[in-house]
């Protein structure tokens, strides 16, 4: 396989910066001066959300990593072994998956105590533990991972009228059959030919995805279909960035209505906390939730019941939230019933985390579960970017509810219902949040 | 028993000798079967050698040989050893053959005080195999060395001389060697004798001791002091110790004129004054001859003394404390610690008895680990070592409640001893066994004290060391990251040959031991023991 020259570049580029920081370090060394690798601090303190970008940034606070420190010695040993990894690969033009550089740099260190007696240790033991290296050594470099061509499981998946040119073929994506073509962990390499399609849905759910695709959703209405098959990984996040900021499609997110959907709509967005630092280059800010929410559910009336409350909190402002004539429901009082599932403590938990302990100890009414928060989260004060009036709106009647919902519920009121009644109705009176 | 025989007009009357007593309740003295027989002999000549030696300024070379004596029979012959003062040949019969028969009936500290121990092991011998003790005696002064081969008259309580001889010294030897045979079980006795042998190894570190069984072993414990504790003195008791039978027996035998003067003279701490004043409470006649004194008068003479609150304490100079540096000599010899301290506390009294507590503590080399109540105790009165009935002992008490060792930084199961030591002029045993000593408050307090003060330099000592392990193991921490770092950066620098790795390496050692504060080498020695696995 002949590498393309912008791998070349890219391994160059990413080589020479390796080269450079070790030095100095090394230089450090001979000098006698304590050996450090200074880095961004990847942490939620030094996670900056930029109101006016909307995006996750990551913050100008530094940490300073050295080997003389106890607590950080064992870090500083896998991150200089991780380097050495990546510089091997780099240097002989492979593309090592992160969990190839696991293994790679998985050994053993025997050594002796002071007593002399022997000790064995791993270098790491989970992948966990070296990914979170890797990353490390992004911020500590400021090369992406991509850029040093390192690869990642493929989960991402698409659909739709699109031709690309990935590697040295082209790929027509309306012509993958009951399958999908699978987004690769270097989506910058991937040329887009040609496109017909008028919006992108990105569907948090694989098997509802699949019904999609079967149903022929993406023909009927000129879609580009995505799935990111749970928490969506780098690269589906850069292929929909790209999708939106080259071909300047509007982007829908459809998840399940709960906490772990509302977040996987707020990584597409704006970033997510562990990877801030790559931000700018993933998150695509004008993505638009289209559901499930928490109104298509069950209207406005419950809003409305507790506007007083909300408004102890946030001031009269807040009650502009509800819209003049009162949304209704999508779903029938019976089928609500049938649909929705009480919410787990685990989601209560996470929801507060997103909006802020002050709601949901004023809207949960559940004395055992409103215990049991202010026990676990009490002074919690939720994310910036969900403290706005749309997603306080949402989360306000979860916990009044604590009620959440799958898509797949929607599916089931018949897939006819979801792709040609829901989705189509969401997209054309505009009924998201942006 | 004589109350009794009024109503039984068939019963017949006759006196025993002590040695006839002695022999029926034989177990009194130890003598209950032949473990404890055994066991119990080879005590009893110790301690007269002991005694023998360092009571009187000589540094002790001791010899115990214990041999099988008979092929079919459990016959041990137990032969010791010593370079003591030796005896007088013409006291030599009596000292082995009449029981109730020694030279230790004074005040002052020594191990035997009844007269009764070498005898009853001899008695002991004699009845299970009917041979007869062999002592072989000379003293520092005399020329020649004495011979003797006895046995013991029962009803009489009389030794019979079988055989007698003496021979020129030619060399300066004096000392004692005493041999005799008796029923024995030495498989059974072994442990508790090896133990003995040991105890009074660990405080006789003055001493050098040869010990031989009969299983073809020899133990050697070399002497590594010089120093011997200080000697006791004989002194006259104090007067709250008196009873009305001492005063009897100091009316009946003294050949003072007045009562005053028998007063001033037989006790210690009662000047002209003193006496005045208690014989005036006593209402009796200073000028009075002792002799023409009633017991009524003795008794209240003694109630005098026993109320009289201004006597100065008794004096401790009849006390042989075995000194601080012999308690740490000691136990360094049996068991190497890391560390070792002692104290002598000052001398104390009880009931006009006085008494000195020592105490050592070791801690760590060889010292076996203790159990996790409380650590291992080795207990001795006047020397010699308790072996049995711990868990009723003062000590014993004193260590599992007084003291909480956890605020010394001792983590128990360790490998910690602590050694008491009482030293009295009557100590104040439990029980006829004699192997633990009774909580008496003075003594108890006593104990605690001294433990606390040697515990608080073994906590000084401790938190060093932990202060020490944890910088220790801080830089294994560090160190053992050094070859991989090292190997890491050379690879990235592209230089794969040993020269910028060495200097890395040696640089970062370098590094850790400034930062760390620890010797270069052992930092080394660290990062040299890692092996990078694949
Ligand atoms: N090895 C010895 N060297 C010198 N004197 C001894 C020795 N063994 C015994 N004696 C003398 O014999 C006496 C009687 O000994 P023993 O029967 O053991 O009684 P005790 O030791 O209680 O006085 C001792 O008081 C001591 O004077
Ligand atoms: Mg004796």
């Amino acid at each position: 396989m002949a590498i393309s020259s912008v791998d070349k570049y890219a391994r160059q580029r990413s080589l020479e910066i390796l080269r450079k920081k070790f030095a100095s370090i090394a230089k450090r060394i001979l000098e006698g001066k304590k050996p450090v690798l200074i880095m961004p601090k990847r942490v939620l303190s030094n996670t900056i959300y930029d109101m006016k970008k909307k995006l996750l940034l990551l913050g100008p606070e530094m940490k300073r990593r050295s080997l003389l420190d106890v607590n950080e010695a064992r870090k500083f040993m896998q991150t200089l072994l991780m380097a050495s990894i990546i510089y091997e690969a780099l240097v002989n033009d492979e593309y090592p998956t992160i969990r190839d550089l696991y293994y790679r740099g998985k050994h053993t260190i025997s050594y002796r105590d002071i007593s002399g007696k022997l000790h064995h240790e791993n270098t790491w033991d989970e992948q966990r533990e070296s990914d979170a290296v890797i990353r490390d050594i992004e911020v500590f470099l400021g090369v992406l991972r991509e850029e040093m061509l390192i690869l990642s499981k493929e989960k991402g998946k698409v659909v739709g009228n699109l031709i690309i040119k990935s590697g040295d073929d082209v790929i027509d994506l309306s012509k993958m059959g009951h399958g999908a073509y699978a987004i690769e962990p270097t989506p910058d390499l991937i040329e887009f030919k040609d496109i017909d399609a008028e919006f992108v849905l990105v569907v948090e759910k694989d098997a509802v995805f699949q019904q999609l695709h079967r149903y022929g959703f993406w023909k009927k209405y000129k879609a580009i279909l995505i799935t990111s098959a749970g928490q969506p990984d780098r690269a589906t996040r850069r292929f929909v960035r790209r999708l939106s900021e080259e071909l300047k499609l509007p982007i829908y997110i459809l998840t399940d209505a709960d906490p772990y959907g509302w977040y996987i709509y707020s990584v597409f967005k704006i970033g997510s906390i562990t990877l801030s630092y790559e931000s700018e280059r993933l998150a695509t800010s004008n993505a638009k939730f289209i559901g499930v929410s928490m109104t298509d559910i069950f209207g406005e009336e419950e809003v409305a019941k507790n506007i007083n409350k909300l408004a102890s909190i946030f001031g009269k402002e807040i009650k502009k939230i509800i819209s003049k004539h009162g949304k209704k429901a999508y779903l029938s009082e019976k089928e609500r019933r049938n649909y929705i599932i009480k919410a787990k403590k685990k989601d209560v938990e996470r929801a507060v985390e997103l909006v802020g302990y002050d709601v949901a100890d004023k809207l949960i009414s559940n004395p055992e579960i409103k215990k049991y928060i202010r026990q676990k989260k009490l002074g919690v004060s939720g994310y910036p970017w969900f403290r706005t009036p749309e997603w306080i709106k949402e989360i306000s009647i979860f916990f009044s509810k604590l009620a959440k919902l799958e898509i797949e519920a929607m599916a089931s009121k018949g897939l006819k219902f979801l792709a040609d009644t829901y989705i189509p109705a969401k997209i054309e009176t505009g009924d998201w949040i942006d | 028993m004589g109350v009794m025989s009024a109503v039984a007009p068939t019963e017949r009357y006759r006196a025993i000798s002590p040695a006839e007593f002695f022999y029926k309740y034989r177990e009194i003295a130890g003598f209950s079967n032949p473990a404890r027989a055994l066991y119990q002999a080879v005590r009893e000549f110790v301690e007269n050698a002991l005694d023998a030696t360092d009571s009187h300024g000589i540094l002790p070379n001791i010899k115990i040989i214990i041999e099988k004596a008979d092929e079919n029979r459990e016959f041990y012959r137990v032969t010791v050893e010593d370079n003591g003062i030796g005896l007088p040949p013409h006291v030599v019969p009596e000292a082995f053959g009449r029981v109730l028969f020694s030279s230790k009936y004074i005040l002052r500290q020594t191990r035997g005080m009844f007269g009764l121990g070498a005898k009853v092991a001899i008695l002991y011998g004699q009845m299970t195999t009917g041979r007869p003790v062999e002592v072989i005696t000379s003293q520092p002064n005399l020329r020649r060395i004495y011979y003797f081969k006895l046995r013991i008259d029962i009803n009489k309580n009389e030794p019979i001389i079988i055989e007698r001889g003496s021979w020129r010294k030619n060399r300066d030897w004096h000392g004692t060697i005493v041999s005799m045979t008796l029923e024995g079980d030495w498989s059974r006795a072994k442990q508790r004798i090896k133990d003995y042998i040991l105890r009074t190894a660990v405080v006789t570190p003055y001493a050098n001791i040869v010990f031989m069984t009969p299983d073809g072993e020899i133990y050697y414990y070399e002497r590594v002091i010089d120093k011997l504790p200080r000697p006791p003195k004989e002194v006259k008791p104090h007067p709250y110790g008196v009873d009305l039978e001492l005063m009897k027996r100091i009316r009946d035998r003294s050949s003072f004129s007045t009562v005053k003067e028998m007063l001033m003279k037989s006790f210690q701490g009662i000047g002209n004054i003193t006496a005045s004043s208690l014989l005036e409470i006593a209402g009796i006649n200073p000028d009075l001859s002792p002799k023409s004194l009633s017991d009524k008068q003795l008794l209240e003479l003694v109630n005098a003394m026993k109320n009289y609150k201004r006597f100065r304490a008794p004096t401790s100079e009849a006390l042989s404390p075995l000194g601080e540096e012999v308690i740490k000599a000691g136990l360094k010899r049996i068991y190497e610690p890391e560390f070792v301290e002692a104290v002598t506390r000052k001398p104390s009294a009880y009931q006009g008895h006085p008494f000195i507590v020592e105490v050592g503590i070791a801690f760590g080399g060889k010292v076996p680990l203790s159990s996790d109540k409380y650590p291992t105790l080795l207990r001795y009165a006047n020397k010699i070592p308790l072996l049995y009935d711990e868990g009723s002992d003062v000590s014993t008490a004193v260590v599992k409640e007084d003291i909480s060792w956890d605020q010394y930084l001792v983590r128990l199961p360790a490998p910690i001893i602590v050694l008491v030591h009482l030293c009295s002029t009557k100590v104040p045993f439990k029980g006829v066994g004699k192997e633990s000593i009774a909580d008496v408050k003075e003594i108890r307090n006593e104990i605690k004290l001294a433990i606390q003060e040697v515990a608080r330099r073994l906590r000084v000592y401790l938190s060093r060391k932990l202060k020490e392990e944890e910088k220790k193991k801080k830089v294994v921490s560090l160190a053992k990251y050094v070859p991989e770092v090292v190997r890491a950066l050379t690879i990235i620098l592209g230089d794969g040959q040993g020269e910028e790795a060495k200097l890395l390496e040696e640089k970062l050692v370098e590094i850790v031991s400034l930062r760390t504060g620890l010797p270069r080498d052992e930092v080394y020695k660290v990062v040299k023991s890692v092996e990078i696995g694949v």
